[in-house]
Order: structure tokens, then C-alpha cells, then sequence
């Protein structure tokens, strides 16, 4: 199943893009990981067509800081299209296994993380435990927007 | 002053520490918080990325419960308030996506109507009548050389989350914390990279070793300038700090390690509050010998 | 032989129209969208039309004779072109039909390019049918036109030359050299400029000051330019031929004895940082600007000085002069100059890059500037030309350069800057011609060396081992301990992540226009593009002009631009005003006002609201009259008189009432009849036309030279017909071309409003609109939003106006 990401992300903002590459020059991702950068990924968007883009799992290692939009000279909304990439990806299946597992978690549980004895701890600083979580209305939630297309929960 | 406290996940649950902190800080200082059934934000490092319609509904749940109750959200972490005040945006300005979300809630009794403010505890804490007041009850100094963290999702896109703090170059360069901390008697100090990630949706996503390695640059940069502890305002970046220099010792065998603090732990040592009563002692990196060189205990 | 002119006082009355119909096809740029043929058939049809063509370019040569043969031939009493702008072609097929043997002011043109097929290019039935509409207004108006004869007044053969860098100093010695009196205003303490701050020019490596200081010392030497610096111009009245400026000669306490010995600067307890040196080093408050300036006579900076409180409380410097010629008791002094033409020459500054938080400039010492550099590397500078870093004074043996800063970006300045690649690359060659090991890298996205000589000097520098890498960083970094920089960034050749260390960091910034530019603008009425440079009156074919006549513009105060660039535009400004000067006499465009003294009731209605002052009379005298060489043609006055006394010459009521009357002949309720002024909004529809912006085709516009001779009758008159809209656009306030006369137009609109409000009609149908001539966009934005609301009007509520005003006509009719 795809998503038309054009659709989701007007694909002109990109146009303006000359290659300075502040953006990628900025990117934390690119000095420990072997990411591409934003300014390959709109490169690649533009000569290649985003199939190639969201096929590639390095597409993951943003780590949505915003710095790279932050300087780019033209403005371009380059956190708003690692967004939409990576919502195109997930739908293609190209998702972290870490990343599927946390959002069936957040899907099962209303949360985003399990503790043990949690109740234990959180009196330890004097405070009450925690209320349970609106399990159900998330699930019914979660059915109607479709998340199941990603992930099964 | 009454606010709808949005604790999120990872605080409640893993840093239950820097929830009591706030509360007994905020108590002191006259804010009212109210708890309200919330559910995860969702974050904007996962659901964002995977289902967007699905972090949308979700988070305007949360502002719904909000908006019910006719109280601004302050929330304790950056993540939930990136999402948060981005969805709130979102929902205001598009009547289309505003309609679909509404039509997906309705079944369970909710409306977005987009009458409330969503805000971070550092800006809460920042308004002048909190400072003077923070001034009255101060009863001790906390003199330390220290580094402040804002992390990203705090404040960027600042175009979305401070529009009427952009500076000539369409940025926003914060200074808020190191302005508060200074208050109750910390030197903040600058150092390279201030503003990098902490690396933690990297390593949370795909690759933990990459993540700390670039905690691992920060760190070194905060020590080149003799930083005595570092102040953060998320629980992630607190993680990638606390637990990261943990797992970073392990390869670098590093014995000299820097602590992190809460905001709210370090307003609340000044307010008076024990290192217990704010949850230092469940850190991994422990600030007891700091702090007991600065004679509190 | 003269031919006798058609139009001369024996065939001014004439009714026996024969006008003359040319529909242009302009190649396909009307004709590919414009039924042309079509509409030249429509023509044939409307009163008074004798002839009707559709011709392929009606302004080439075969076009314009084809004007004159068919005036001749047909004895064609009035002329209509519907081609493009008349802010084009109207002195072209003016002077077609003068030379045909018909009076100049018996043409009219409809403009179906810019505001019909180049805004349409979508819907050519839509496009055929606003061009015929607008060649029916054009006919009517054609038959309504009178001849006229243009006054001739003096032109003063002065000039006045605003700013003295290379530009204005060029500009001055031109006009100077032709035999003209010049003067020439500065507004630092010496001529020279940017010129004079900086070491080589490329790409010739020059000595900068070496080149310019011959020239400088000719302008201080000339006997036609009268040197005024300190200076600054405070008031401009008057128009082409005949400017009135009143010139703020500021005090500079320091008699021309001067002898520049510098006895004074050791005694001056103030220090200040020197601006020439980009605030590398330190001046006193008394100063010379730099070694070479001229006038060579030092000056005191007032507002750094002791004595700024108007009491000498510090006289050290006078006691150290030996030759006595310090003057605390010299005050600032307010010249009165007439002269004919103007060159505005007034440069750029550079921009300060400390909001790009991430380059560290302003944090970290050895991150500078490439003017910063300039001074450090000129001889004359900070450091004697010695190579240093700030931070430690050390020659750096790394240095990075780092282009478009401040350029080319939505967070500083948009456009490219023109100079900064070939600087550097001048730079570079000049740190590698002194200190060879120097390694050198400049950080660039693209490299524009465009010029003659430009791609020669970037390949010698490349031959030099200079390092070019495709990439800005997008982070710099200090290590506190040593002042070196490390930059971060992507090389985006090679598709790796780079980290540089570097010794010292060059930001190659942009140029903006001066801070001031603002000032000048308002004081002569020229209007400046969306990045702040003044604008020419047409981008290819009048590249100094302005659209205030007799004003230039020369060198980067016109847009960014090199030394060649500059003093070319310099001779080419001095040129225009030369022609002028020498003609001697400049002919005005009889568009004046003019009152008929039997229905004048001396009521002075008129007289208040014209900006010039160019009505005089009295109840005494029982009327008011027009001094005709005073008025500048606004038509401001004509809205106020209710007694039908006073009319403006070739923009009478009769003529604009007829194209009102045939622009809403058909279809009144899908119309927008606009009003748009020469000077701004007109010529906004046209930027639109140029730059192919779409909008509906419900408007049509009508020209008048100001917003303020839009008359509330005119309105009444279009909703009576059924218009759907009205749109009433001019310059933005404080831009008016003629002297703030819009205020007059937005009490009218405002007055017309709270009418409509009182009877109940819909006050959205009457539009007031601010547009510039740069601002294409928002005119689009305008018709959009007009036509948008137009389709929630329905013929009843139009009805129901019509019944409304018209009862309330006949009230005010019945009261009077």
C-alpha cells in the first residue's frame, strides 16, 4: 500500500533547492551513521523519484533535530518531507524493527514505555500511582485512523 | 496560575523523580496543576514518523481533555510539547484535517475547537511572576559551573514553536534556562555545539551505539570548558546523558562523569528540597559528591 | 516644408471624427491569445471609426510608417493603438502620428498585453473579449481628445550628484568635464567609498586607492564641482529642469587651513571605533576618515567629542593644532541649490552576518568579514597589511573562505550579490602572492565568474593551489584555547562529511543597500524593488533613468555591482543628464489643470489639496487659477470642485466618463472597473502582465496619473450602471509621486464608504488598494479577491444599489 507523498507534500517546495548543503553539513546523523542527508534525499526525490528514497532503511537515522531546516537559505520544509518519506516507507514496510515495537506497544497500551513495579517506585518519590491508561478508546481510535496498514495491533 | 499537567510517558513511568520535583516545586510557587486522563502524546520521533493521521487523532485527544476543561497544557517534556503545540497548530489552521479528526472523535464525546495554549515547564517557570516569586522562597545558591541543554524539539521549528521570538535569520536562539538558572545562582556556561542533538531518536530508532556516539561529541565539548553538570528539559535528552555515559564508560573507561539535572530538580534544591525529595538519588551518573561540595546533602 | 498639422486650432472642433484603429498582434504574444482580426472588425463597428487593422509589430519601422501613410491617406483625425503598456510604446506612436502630420496628443492606446493576453493566457475567448471592450474604451476616450501643445520651460544647467563613491565621483566628473556645474553631496567626511576601503580590484589586482585617488583629487580640484561633504539632503521641491534641494552641510569644526599634520589626534582623549577600518582599530573623535581622503582636512565626530553639549569642555586638540584651525564655534549650515538634473549614486553596505548564529561571527574573534579583511590586508589598514588573526595576532596559515553569506538566502537577502566570487578569488590570489604556503580553501555552492578577465582569475587561482570545495558548512566550531575554527559540512562533490580546521575564517558577505535609502527615496519620488535597490524606469532599455524625470541612478545603489559595473553606469547617468543639460530646455506634458474662471465660485477647495501649491486666487479676486509651470498634472484638484470649474487637460471628466461609460457598456455586474495610477499601480498590472501572472477577467482599468483625480462621481457613476466592483489603487502612502496627493484619494474612498454603509449597500463592492510598480503579485491578489466576491453578488442586490443611490441623487438634488 502506498500513500501518493505529493499528495501529503508539494513537491515544488523542493525546486528551490540549490545543493548548498548546510543542511547535511549540519545533520548529526551524518558524522556517526551511514545516513545520505537531506540534501542527497531531495537530490534523489527530485532526479530520482522517492521510490528509491523510501526503500532505503538509512532513511531512519534522521533524528528529526530540525537544525538542518533551521538553516537551509530557502526555506524549504525538509522536516515536514522526512515526515512524509518516512510515513510513505512505513507503508512499504520499510520500518525499524525497535520502531514497530514501540508503536505496538503505544497501540496495545496507551503508552509508550512498560516499567516494572512501577506503582513501587513511583511511591518511593511520594507519589500516587499511575491512573491505567484509556486502552480502549486509544485501540478504537487508532482502528479508525488506519494504523493497522502500518503496524498490527 | 492553573495549568493541565501533561506528564507524558517516560516521566511518569521510568523518571517518576522529576514528576515529584516539579510538583513539589510548582506547589511552592503557586502553580496549580490538575491531572486529567492523558494518553502518550505521541511522540513526534515515532508515530509522527509511521502513521501521521494516527498521531494527530491521538494527540488531539489529549488537547480535547484539555480544552474540556477550559486549561492551558503545560507539559515537563519536549517531545509532548513539540507534538502537542505542532498538532494544535495543524488542527487550527486546516479545516480539512481539523474535520477528520473531529469525525474520528465525536464517538468518544470529544471536539477540537482550539481554545487553548499548550506550553513547556521552562516557559511556565520563566514568566516574571514566577521568577519573583521563585526570588521570595529561594533559600540556597546553587553555584555550580553548568551546562544547559535545550535539546531540539523544545524549540524548533522555532517558526512553529516561538514565531514571536525569530531573530533577522528566521532562528531563535534560547536563553531562557541559562537566564532562570542564573537566578538561583548557577554560572551557565557556553560551550561548542550547544544546540546539537542528544542523539536519542537515532539511537532509539535504529542505532543505540550511533546515538551515544553523538551524546559522546556533547559530552566532550562540555567538558572542554569545564562544565561541572549538565540542565536539561526532556527526559530523553536526560536518558542519553545519564544512562548514555553509563554505556559510553563501558568502551572509554571514562571515570570522570558529568551529572545531568531535571530543570525542576535544580529550581527545586533552591527552593529548599532534599536531593531525595527532587529523585537525584535514582540517577545513574550521581550527583552526590557535587552537590556535597556545595554543602547540600 | 511644414505640413499643416492636423489637430491645429482651425480643426480642433472638428466632429468629423475619422479615427484610425491598429490592433497589435505583437507576434504571438497578444495575437496567441488575443483574437486579434476579431477585435480589429469589432472596431470598424464603433462611432467615428473610419479604420481598422490588425497589424503583426505595430511598433517596428513597416508599423509606424504604416501610421503615418494611413494618417495622410485616410486625413485620420484621431489614432488608437491597442498593443502594450502606454508606459512603452506611447512616445514611440506619439511621435509616429507627429510625424504622420497629427498632433501628439490625438493618440490613445488600450493596453491588451500586458493587462489582456499576457494575464489571460488560459481563456482567449475571455482575452478577445476584455480586448475589445478595452479598444471601445479607448475609442470613445480617442474621440473626446483635444491636440495639445507642450510648455517648454528652462532646464538648469546644474547638477547635483548624491553620494561620492566611484560612481558619483565618475558621474560628477563627467557632467564637470561637459562644462556643468556640479555638485556633489557626501555624507561621510571624505569622497571615495567602498572603493577606498578596499586593497586590489579584480581582476586586474589593482591598487584600489591607487586608481581612485587621481580621480578623487580631480574632484577636489575641479572648478565645476562644488565638494559638500558631511553633507546630506534634506528636502527636494521642484521637477525635471527645475529641482530646489536643501542640502544639511553638517559642521566640521576644522578650518580648510588644515594641513593634515595630525597634531590633534595624539591630544584627543576619546576613542572610538574607526568605521573606514571596519572597527578593526581605533580613530579619536577628531579624525581624518583615511589618509587619502578628500577634502584632506580633518574633521570632529560630534557625537564622540567632549564638547557635544554645545560648551567647549575640552579644547586639547585646539591647543595642539599649530596652525590654529580648529573651530569649535562652526555650526551646521542649510544650503539652498537649484539644479536641473540629479544622480543619485549613494552605494551599498555590507551585511553584518552575526544573526547566522552558527558561523560564531561576533563570538569568535577569528571569524570575520571579507571587508574586515580588506582592511587587514591593505596596506593602510590595522596592521600595515600584515596578515593576522585577531585573537592572537598570529599570521594564520589555514584560512577559509566562505561564499553567499547573506546572499542567496529567505533568512538574509535573496539575491546574489554579484561581487563576493570574484573578491574572493581576488582575495585568495593576494594572500597566495605574499605568503605562498598559505593554504587557502573557499567554500562555495556556485562560482559566477561571469566578467571580462573573471574566468581567468579563477583559473589562476586554481592554478595556485587554491582548494575549492562545493559545500557551506553548516557549523562552525572555536577551540577556546587556541582561537582555531573547525568547520563542519558536507562535500557535496565527493558525497562525504567534512570536518576543516582552519586558522581563520573569511565570510564572504553580501551587499544590501544603505540604510538610508529609504530617505532619499521618499524625498524624489523613486520607487525601489522588493530587495531595497532603487528601481530604473525599465530594466533593458532605460537602465539609469528613473521614473521621476531628471533624477539617475548610478553604481550599486542601483543594484549590486562591480567597479567596472559602476563607473559605467556612472558615465551613462552623467550622459542622460548631459542631454538634458544641453538641450537646455525640457518640454512639459500638457496634462496640467486648468479652471474656468465663469463657473469658478472662489470657493479654494482646490488650492488646499494641491500639493504643489500651484493654484493661486482669491475672493477678491472673485476665481482661482492654475500656474501652469507649476503643476505637475495630479489632477487632485478636479474631485473638489462641485461646480464643474476646474478640469485636468487630456484626463478630462468628459474623456474618463466615456471609458467608464464603455467599460461598462455589456455585462456590468461581472466587471471590476478599476482606477490605477501611472506611477505605481498601473504599472504594478503591468509587472503582472510581464511576469505572466494569471487572474479573472473581470477587470478593467482605467489610467489616471494620480489615485487623487479618482473622483467620488466617477464611483457613483460605475455602481449606477450595475458595475459589480470598483477598485480605487495608487501608491502606497508615504510613496505617492505627487507629494502624499493619495491622502486625498483615501479620505475620498473612506467618505464613499461610510455613503454606501448609510444606504445599506455593500462597502466589499468599493475596493481602496496600495500597490507599487514592483508589486505584480498582490495586484493578482487584488483581482482574485475582487472576482471571488463578485460571484456571491446577485443582479437583485445590484438592482437594489442602483435604486438606492439613485434615490439618494435625487434627494440631494431636491435639498439643493
Amino acid at each position: 500500500m502506498t500513500i501518493k507523498i505529493w499528495k501529503h507534500f508539494p513537491r515544488e517546495d523542493l525546486y528551490e533547492c540549490y545543493q548548498c548543503a548546510r543542511c547535511t553539513g549540519s545533520c548529526p546523523a551524518m558524522e556517526v551513521a551511514p545516513a545520505f542527508g537531506p540534501r542527497e534525499t531531495i537530490l534523489k526525490c527530485l532526479n530520482l523519484g522517492h521510490d528509491q528514497v523510501v526503500e532505503d532503511e538509512k532513511l531512519w537515522l534522521c533524528c528529526t533535530c530540525n537544525v538542518c531546516e533551521d538553516r537551509c537559505p530557502q526555506k524549504i520544509p525538509i522536516c515536514d518531507l522526512l515526515v512524509a518519506l518516512r510515513n510513505s516507507a512505513a507503508r512499504r514496510g520499510n520500518i525499524p524493527y525497535r520502531l514497530s515495537v514501540a508503536i505496538e506497544l503505544l497501540a496495545k497500551t496507551g503508552r509508550s514505555m512498560i516499567v516494572h513495579q512501577l506503582d513501587e517506585m513511583r511511591s518511593h518519590h511520594g507519589l500516587d500511582p499511575l491512573p491505567p491508561a484509556p486502552v480502549d478508546e486509544i485501540r478504537e481510535i487508532l482502528k479508525k485512523t488506519g494504523l493497522n496498514e502500518v503496524v498490527e495491533f | 496560575m492553573k495549568y493541565a499537567l501533561y506528564l507524558g510517558c517516560a516521566i511518569p513511568i521510568k523518571y517518576p523523580g522529576f514528576e515529584a520535583a516539579t510538583r513539589l516545586v510548582c506547589q511552592r510557587l503557586g502553580i496549580e496543576l490538575v491531572d486529567l486522563p492523558f494518553s502518550c502524546c505521541p511522540p513526534p520521533t515515532s508515530m509522527k514518523l509511521v502513521h501521521y493521521d494516527s498521531w494527530l487523532a491521538l494527540a488531539a485527544r489529549n488537547l480535547c481533555l484539555a480544552e474540556e476543561e477550559g486549561l492551558d497544557l503545560m507539559t515537563l517534556c519536549s517531545g509532548c510539547v513539540n507534538t502537542l503545540k505542532e498538532a494544535n497548530h495543524v488542527l487550527k489552521q486546516s479545516d480539512s484535517k481539523r474535520r477528520k479528526v473531529n469525525r474520528i472523535l465525536e464517538d468518544h464525546n470529544h471536539h477540537f475547537k482550539g481554545t487553548i495554549r499548550v506550553t513547556h515547564i521552562l516557559d511556565v517557570l520563566y514568566q516574571d511572576t514566577v521568577v519573583e516569586r521563585m526570588n521570595k522562597e529561594k533559600v540556597r545558591d546553587i553555584p555550580l559551573k553548568m551546562g544547559c541543554h535545550y535539546g531540539c524539539h523544545y524549540f524548533r521549528p522555532p517558526k512553529m514553536m516561538y514565531p514571536e521570538e525569530l531573530s533577522d535569520a528566521e532562528s531563535y536562539v534560547p536563553v531562557n534556562m541559562d537566564h532562570l538558572l542564573s537566578i538561583i545562582g548557577v554560572e551557565p556556561t557556553e560551550y561548542s555545539r550547544k544546540f546539537l542533538c542528544c542523539g536519542s531518536p537515532l539511537g532509539a530508532n535504529m542505532d543505540q551505539d550511533a546515538g551515544y556516539e553523538i551524546t559522546r561529541q556533547k559530552l566532550a565539548y562540555v567538558r572542554e570548558r569545564k562544565i561541572q553538570a549538565l540542565s536539561v528539559v526532556c527526559p530523553s535528552c536526560f536518558e542519553q546523558f545519564d544512562m548514555g555515559q553509563i554505556v559510553l564508560a563501558r568502551k572509554t573507561k571514562e571515570k570522570d562523569k558529568i551529572p545531568t539535572f531535571f530543570l525542576t530538580q535544580l529550581i527545586g534544591l533552591a527552593l529548599g528540597l532534599t536531593p531525595k525529595e527532587v529523585g537525584l538519588d535514582v540517577h545513574r551518573v550521581k550527583a552526590k559528591k557535587l552537590l556535597e561540595s556545595i554543602n547540600i546533602s | 516644408m511644414r505640413e499643416h498639422i492636423e489637430g491645429s486650432p482651425r480643426h480642433s472642433d472638428s466632429h468629423d471624427l475619422r479615427i484610425g484603429v491598429y490592433v497589435c498582434h505583437c507576434g504571438k504574444n497578444i495575437g496567441g491569445t488575443v483574437r486579434c482580426q476579431e477585435v480589429a472588425e469589432y472596431a470598424r463597428d464603433l462611432p467615428g471609426v473610419i479604420l481598422a487593422k490588425d497589424s503583426l509589430y505595430t511598433c517596428s519601422e513597416p508599423g509606424q510608417e504604416q501610421i503615418k501613410a494611413d494618417i495622410r491617406e485616410h486625413k485620420l483625425n484621431r489614432v488608437v493603438v491597442a498593443s502594450c503598456t502606454p508606459r512603452l510604446h506611447e512616445p514611440t506612436f506619439r511621435a509616429a502620428c507627429e510625424a504622420g502630420g497629427l498632433n501628439p496628443y490625438l493618440l490613445e492606446m488600450a493596453n491588451i498585453r500586458e493587462h489582456c493576453s499576457w494575464v489571460h493566457l488560459h481563456d482567449k475567448d475571455a482575452a478577445t473579449e476584455k480586448a475589445k471592450d478595452l479598444v471601445e474604451m479607448a475609442v470613445g476616450r480617442a474621440a473626446r481628445l483635444k491636440p495639445q501643445f507642450e510648455l517648454t520651460v528652462p532646464v538648469t544647467r546644474k547638477a547635483m550628484v548624491i553620494g561620492g563613491g566611484v560612481a558619483g565621483i565618475q558621474a560628477a566628473l563627467d557632467m564637470a568635464d561637459a562644462g556643468y556645474k556640479v555638485y556633489l553631496v557626501e555624507r561621510t567626511g571624505s569622497i571615495g567609498g567602498r572603493m577606498a576601503q578596499i586593497d586590489k580590484t579584480f581582476p586586474t589586482m589593482d591598487c584600489s586607492i591607487c586608481i581612485l585617488a587621481p580621480k578623487m583629487s580631480e574632484v577636489g580640484r575641479h572648478p565645476n564641482i562644488e565638494l559638500l561633504t558631511l553633507s546630506e539632503v534634506k528636502a527636494v521641491q521642484g521637477h525635471i529642469g527645475n529641482f530646489q534641494v536643501e542640502v544639511l552641510k553638517k559642521a566640521r569644526y576644522v578650518k580648510k587651513e588644515c594641513t593634515a599634520c595630525g597634531d590633534c589626534i595624539q591630544a584627543c582623549p576619546q576613542l572610538i571605533p574607526d568605521e573606514f577600518n571596519a572597527g578593526l582599530s581605533i580613530r579619536r573623535a577628531i579624525h581624518i576618515p583615511f589618509a587619502q581622503a578628500v577634502p584632506s582636512v580633518y574633521l570632529v565626530d560630534m557625537n564622540h567629542c567632549l564638547n557635544n553639549q554645545g560648551i567647549v569642555a575640552c579644547d586639547r586638540c585646539f591647543q595642539a593644532c599649530s596652525h590654529k584651525c580648529i573651530d569649535f564655534a562652526d555650526r551646521d549650515e542649510i544650503l539652498r541649490v537649484d539644479v536641473g538634473t540629479i544622480v543619485v549614486a549613494t552605494g551599498v553596505d555590507v551585511y553584518d552576518p552575526t544573526a547566522l548564529t552558527e558561523l560564531g561571527y561576533g563570538k569568535f574573534p577569528n571569524v570575520i568579514t571579507t571587508l574586515e579583511f580588506e582592511r587587514l590586508i591593505n596596506a593602510g589598514g590595522p596592521s600595515g597589511g600584515e596578515l593576522i588573526r585577531p585573537s592572537d595576532r598570529k599570521r594564520p596559515r589555514r584560512v577559509a573562505f566562505l561564499q553567499c553569506i547573506g546572499s542567496r538566502s529567505k533568512r538574509s537577502n535573496p539575491y546574489c550579490s554579484n561581487v563576493c566570487c570574484m573578491n574572493t578569488v581576488k582575495d585568495a590570489l593576494l594572500i597566495k602572492e605574499h605568503w605562498p604556503e598559505t593554504e587557502i580553501y573557499v567554500f562555495y555552492i556556485d562560482i559566477r565568474a561571469f566578467g571580462k578577465g573573471f574566468e581567468d582569475l579563477f583559473q589562476r587561482a586554481r592554478r595556485e593551489g587554491v582548494t575549492f570545495i562545493r559545500g557551506i558548512p553548516g557549523e562552525i566550531i572555536e577551540d577556546i584555547d587556541t582561537g582555531d575554527l573547525t568547520l563542519l559540512g558536507e562535500n557535496t562533490l565527493l558525497g562525504n562529511h567534512y570536518r576543516y580546521h582552519m586558522d581563520m575564517v573569511v565570510l564572504s558577505v553580501g551587499i544590501k543597500p544603505h540604510k538610508d535609502a529609504p530617505v532619499l527615496q521618499r524625498l524624489l519620488n523613486l520607487s525601489t524593488d522588493t530587495d531595497g535597490f532603487y528601481m530604473e524606469a525599465h530594466p533593458k532599455l532605460r537602465p539609469v533613468d528613473t521614473t521621476s524625470g531628471g533624477v539617475f541612478l548610478a553604481g550599486a545603489a542601483e543594484g549590486p555591482k562591480d567597479i567596472k559595473d559602476s563607473v559605467t553606469q556612472a558615465s551613462a547617468a552623467s550622459s542622460r543628464a548631459n542631454i538634458l543639460m544641453s538641450k537646455g530646455e525640457v518640454k512639459i506634458p500638457a496634462i496640467t489643470s486648468r479652471i474656468d474662471p465663469e463657473k469658478c465660485t472662489a470657493c479654494g477647495l482646490c488650492a488646499k489639496v494641491c500639493p504643489y501649491h500651484a493654484i493661486e486666487g482669491g475672493k477678491e479676486m472673485g476665481y482661482y487659477r492654475v500656474i501652469e509651470a507649476a503643476c505637475q498634472g495630479c489632477g487632485a484638484c478636479v474631485p473638489e470642485c462641485r461646480f464643474e470649474a476646474i478640469d485636468q487637460t487630456h484626463f478630462t471628466e468628459g474623456q474618463i466618463v466615456s471609458q467608464i461609460d464603455s467599460a461598462l457598456a455589456r455585462d456590468a455586474d461581472q466587471k471590476i472597473l478599476a482606477f490605477a495610477c501611472n506611477w505605481c499601480s498601473y504599472a504594478g498590472a503591468d509587472f503582472a502582465g510581464v511576469s505572466r501572472m494569471q487572474y479573472p477577467p473581470n477587470v478593467r482599468i482605467i489610467r489616471t496619473m494620480c489615485s487623487a483625480r479618482v473622483s467620488p462621481r466617477w464611483i457613483e457613476r460605475a455602481f449606477l450602471k450595475g458595475a459589480g466592483a470598483v477598485l480605487v489603487s495608487g501608491c502606497h502612502p508615504a510613496d505617492c509621486h505627487y507629494n502624499n496627493a493619495n491622502q486625498n484619494t483615501a479620505r475620498r474612498v473612506e467618505k464613499f464608504w461610510r455613503r454606501l454603509e448609510k444606504l445599506g449597500i455593500n462597502r466589499d463592492r468599493l475596493r481602496l488598494a496600495w500597490v507599487s510598480a514592483a508589486e505584480g503579485a498582490q495586484f493578482a491578489r487584488v483581482v482574485h479577491e475582487m472576482a471571488e466576491g463578485l460571484k456571491s453578488l446577485t443582479p437583485a442586490q445590484i438592482q437594489e444599489s442602483i435604486e438606492k443611490l439613485t434615490k439618494s441623487l435625487s434627494k440631494k438634488a431636491d435639498a439643493s
